[in-house]
């Protein structure tokens, strides 16, 4: 791609800065300019996968500095980037295999060989493989480029129970779009005039390049920004205008925006009649839902509701309701995303430069390895039966829970873990603690001693990501590219990628020919496809192989068929109808605050989106530990102070931890950061500091997509 | 145009994008081994208001890199020093850590390095900048926050800049000439 150009568009300020002649003033220290040996990589600290290009000195990994050939990652390294260096150098990751010596959580190990912890794995795997069936054997894991071995070991070895994360992050977001357009799109911050966001709090919670496009757009574009949120983020700091939505309402605003914009005749009627499916329907299903109406479930006021859903539509097409990553809310999820959906297409924004986008690819090969056979038994979480539109091939994480707690409708006593922190990510610890009880096995990959690996049997130290070469990957978006991730620095420890640990369990299974492959040769066989002459050197030398030009249109073609039922985007959708859920988003208020209660509502901060990254020094500097917001009218009731050690129970938890006082948080809302309160003392920075948010949170999923609901918890708070 | 023969480093800097994300920070520990609890450079905030009327501002600083340093004229043994084109340095082998520049700078810039007990602030990158590169924060910070470039150069973006847009520096009071500029 054109770089240059690349960077004009994008609004950076480039510099372009000759090499300076003037030595004379160095001392020695500084006399010799350092040309760094640059090595491009891929980052794994959150899913955006930015491009790196790692410099080294002495074979230390000195700086990690962003890689702008990668369109998607805008030529920026956030902090988290920035701070993975202090991963590979933490005097306390892991170094070696452990085998547990005493009970579960009392942190005696027993160092062992590699040999060893595969032996004993692949024993006690077959143990519960014979006493249970294969499908006795659970594998759970977050994305990572290495998470396709580790869940083809699982496939391979014959157990249909493979879980994936987006039930606790994406799902209802991904159902909702692919239900209305056969797709899940991408939106077009960069050309955007009109931004609607809500809860999606892109500036504290990084996405690529959404975030970054957003900022330039609102500051040097004047683009118009609007941001609903209980609380007053950052992304709410930058906003136009910021109302503090009554949390769970979204889906009346999002109505209620539609009702006055087919009432006032505002829709792009042309593209209705010929892309869409159900306007009738929709014209009278959003009759009842009037801006007054609106005004009293989200006390946003109707004349506001009203001119915000005019300002939208004239804005359109360069106008869109932003869907958001981490949709996992309510149990009303999917419908509120899919009414977005439907707000976004009424305004035909489709396929349109500013508006929502369908996503590019950049094309790469496959490597071809031996199938196995299907698994015979039906999964656990019965995904089909329960959740017939969801992926049931990611699964459903907290009805699984459920099931596998219940021994429904079979036992499940083995948990291979990679990659995921689920002590940590899954909502009730106290359950998930019970699931690892009722475990004969647990088997967990990583690269640092996170709470689950606390609590397991057999504890593999991966790699990290700078220490090994991984599968590229393809990153679809209106800019696609193709990344690869390549082994930067040998590893320091006894450690290996997630491949070379499934080869080992492979081999003693039985399933050697299924893993008989080297990484080598499977990105090779990837890289032979990729749209460019000598696509394997050009990807290592590169990290990227990126298209520069976005297309728009492609599918505003009357011949276009959608990938839904009809062919057409759906307003209506049948298919729910058939699997028996409303065919339009039908409005349910979220349960009332109980008196003397408040809701719990969750968040990011740009330097800890994940619980692994607290402990990082660099990180961990700026957030040494977490606290409770709480808005001073409920906090002066309480007699509660900033600084106040303070209790906040939920029905299934309670934990201590310092107060907020703030007036960036509704009265009726409390909120704590993510990835404190740790259990493993491996984590020594964050071990019993602050608390951890997924002790309080209580089990509640979306019906549609089976998408934990993580807003449906409500606490006391009270001083200690 | 002539070539001028004198740079004037100076940097740019629409706090108004600044989201507090802390890139600049850690980009910054990671590229010059700057100690945990010490800072080259820092992300201050503002809050206002009364809820749901609410403001936050953030400012983004680091060393002025000043016209007329405080710093370097208080300094007892010459460590504190400027180079031609503008970047305010330290000789560590001349710092005796008397801090005698940390009280000086209005700017609250410099900080005592406890593990090798000299001062440690902002050098603009000079490594970096010398071999042709941006700065760490620059290069690294995911809303463009900061521009950085040569002022005697008037096709620079720093020199475009501030010909085309409103601006200030912080505390022009204290005469120390700061080459931070805010866009306004």
């Amino acid at each position: 791609m054109d770089r240059r150009l690349f960077m004009q568009v994008a609004g950076t300020g480039a510099l372009a800065a000759g090499s300076i002649a003037c030595p004379r003033f160095f001392r020695k220290a500084e006399a010799a300019p350092v040309i760094p040996a640059g090595i491009p990589t891929t980052c794994e600290l959150c899913p955006n996968k930015c491009s790196v290009i790692a410099e080294l000195r002495n074979g230390l990994i000195h700086k990690l500095n962003p890689n702008p050939e990668n369109p998607k990652s805008r030529g920026m390294l956030c902090a988290r980037g920035n701070a993975a260096i202090q991963q590979v150098y933490d005097p306390d990751r892991l170094k070696q295999p452990l085998i547990r010596a005493g009970a579960r959580g009392e942190g005696k190990w027993r160092p062992v060989s590699w040999e060893e912890a595969w032996d004993y794995t692949a024993r006690k795997l077959s143990e519960v493989k014979e006493k249970h069936g294969p499908q006795g054997t659970l594998w759970s894991s977050t994305e990572g480029f290495q998470e396709v071995f580790f869940k083809n070991l699982g496939m391979a070895f014959g157990s249909p129970n493979i879980l994936r994360h987006p039930s606790l992050c994406l799902a209802s977001v991904n159902l909702a779009y692919s239900m209305t357009f056969g797709t899940v799109p991408s939106f077009d911050l960069l050309n955007a005039d009109f931004v609607i966001m809500a809860g999606a709090n892109r500036f504290e919670s990084i996405i690529t390049p959404d975030t970054m496009d957003l900022i330039g757009g609102v500051m040097e574009r004047k683009a118009k920004f609007i941001y609903l949120d209980p609380r007053f983020t950052v992304t709410a700091s930058k906003a136009d205008e910021w109302h503090p939505i009554r949390p769970g309402t979204d889906l009346a605003f999002i109505l209620a925006m539609i009702h006055v914009i087919l009432k006032e005749e505002r829709q792009d009627k042309a593209f209705l009649e010929a892309f869409t499916l159900g306007y009738e329907q929709l014209a009278e299903h959003v009759k009842p839902y009037t801006p007054e109406w609106a005004e009293l479930e989200t006390g946003i006021a109707a004349k506001d509701i009203v001119r915000i859903a005019r300002a939208f539509a004239d804005s359109a097409p360069r106008a869109v309701f932003y869907a958001g990553r981490r949709s996992s809310w309510y149990t009303n999820d999917f419908q509120m995303r899919r009414a977005q959906a439907i707000l976004n297409a009424v305004v035909g924004n489709w396929d349109r430069q500013g508006g929502m986008v369908p996503n590019q690819k950049v094309p790469k090969g496959e490597f071809m390895f031996l199938p196995w056979d299907d698994p015979k038994a039906p999964r656990v979480d019965e995904v089909e039966k329960n959740f017939p539109l969801a992926s049931a091939k990611d699964g459903v994480y907290l009805p699984l829970r459920e099931n596998v707690l219940k021994g429904q409708p079979y036992p499940v006593k083995a948990w291979m873990v990679y990659k995921q922190d689920p002590l940590h990510s899954v909502p009730d610890q106290g359950r998930t603690l019970k699931m690892i009880e009722q475990m004969d096995f647990v088997g967990v990959i990583d690269i640092a001693m996170s709470d689950t690996a606390w609590f397991a049997d057999v504890v593999f130290p991966e790699s990290h990501y700078l220490e090994r070469t991984d599968p590229i990957e393809v990153l679809p978006g209106i800019w696609p590219a193709a990344v690869l991730r390549q082994q930067v620095a040998k590893p320091i420890h006894d450690t290996k990628p997630c491949l070379e640990i499934v080869q080992g369990l492979a081999k003693r299974l039985g399933l050697n020919d299924f893993f008989d492959y080297t990484i080598e040769q499977w990105v090779e066989a990837e890289a032979r496809e990729l749209p460019i002459a000598n696509g394997l050197e050009h990807i290592k030398k590169h990290g990227v192989v990126a298209f520069s030009e976005p297309k728009y249109g492609a599918t505003r073609n009357p011949v276009n068929r959608f990938v839904t039922k009809s062919g057409k985007i759906e307003l209506f959708s049948e298919r729910l109808q058939e699997a028996g859920h409303d065919p339009l988003p039908k409005y349910t208020p979220p349960a009332a605050v109980p008196e003397g209660r408040f809701r719990m509502v969750l968040g990011r901060k740009a330097t800890i989106t994940h619980a692994g990254l607290t402990h990082l020094p660099w990180l961990h500097e700026h957030h040494k530990e977490n606290d409770v917001w709480l808005n001073p009218e409920p906090a002066a009731r309480l007699g509660i102070r900033t600084g106040d050690l303070v209790e906040v129970a939920s029905q299934v938890g309670r934990v201590r931890l310092k107060a907020r006082v703030t007036e960036e948080i509704r009265p009726d809302c409390i909120f704590m950061l993510h990835g404190f309160g740790k259990k493993s003392p491996w984590l020594k920075r964050v071990h019993g500091v602050g608390a951890a948010d997924a002790v309080l949170l209580e089990t509640a999923w979306d019906k549609v997509s089976g998408n934990a609901a993580m807003h449906e918890t409500f606490v006391k708070v009270a001083k200690v | 145009m002539a070539k001028k023969s004198r740079k004037r480093y100076a940097m740019v800097l629409d706090s108004r994008k600044c989201i507090d994300c802390k890139a600049c920070v850690v980009a910054c520990k990671a590229e010059n081994d700057v100690p945990l609890g010490v800072y080259r450079n820092w992300i201050g905030a503002e809050r206002s208001g009364e809820y749901p009327r609410l403001r936050t501002s953030f400012d983004p600083e680091q060393c002025h890199h000043c016209e007329n340093p405080s710093c370097v004229r208080v300094c007892p043994t010459g460590a504190s020093w400027q180079r031609e084109d503008g970047i305010v340095l330290v000789k560590y082998d001349d710092c005796i850590g008397c801090k005698y520049c940390i009280i000086a700078c209005p700017y609250d810039a410099r900080y005592h390095n406890p593990e090798t007990h000299t001062v440690g602030k902002c050098t603009f990158c000079t490594h970096r900048v010398d071999r042709g590169d941006l700065p760490a924060c620059v290069e690294t910070c995911p809303s463009r926050v900061r521009v950085f470039g040569d002022l005697e150069d008037p096709k620079s973006p720093v020199h475009q800049l501030l010909s085309t847009r409103r601006h200030r520096v912080l505390k022009p009071q204290a005469g120390n000439g700061p080459q931070l500029y805010y866009l306004l």
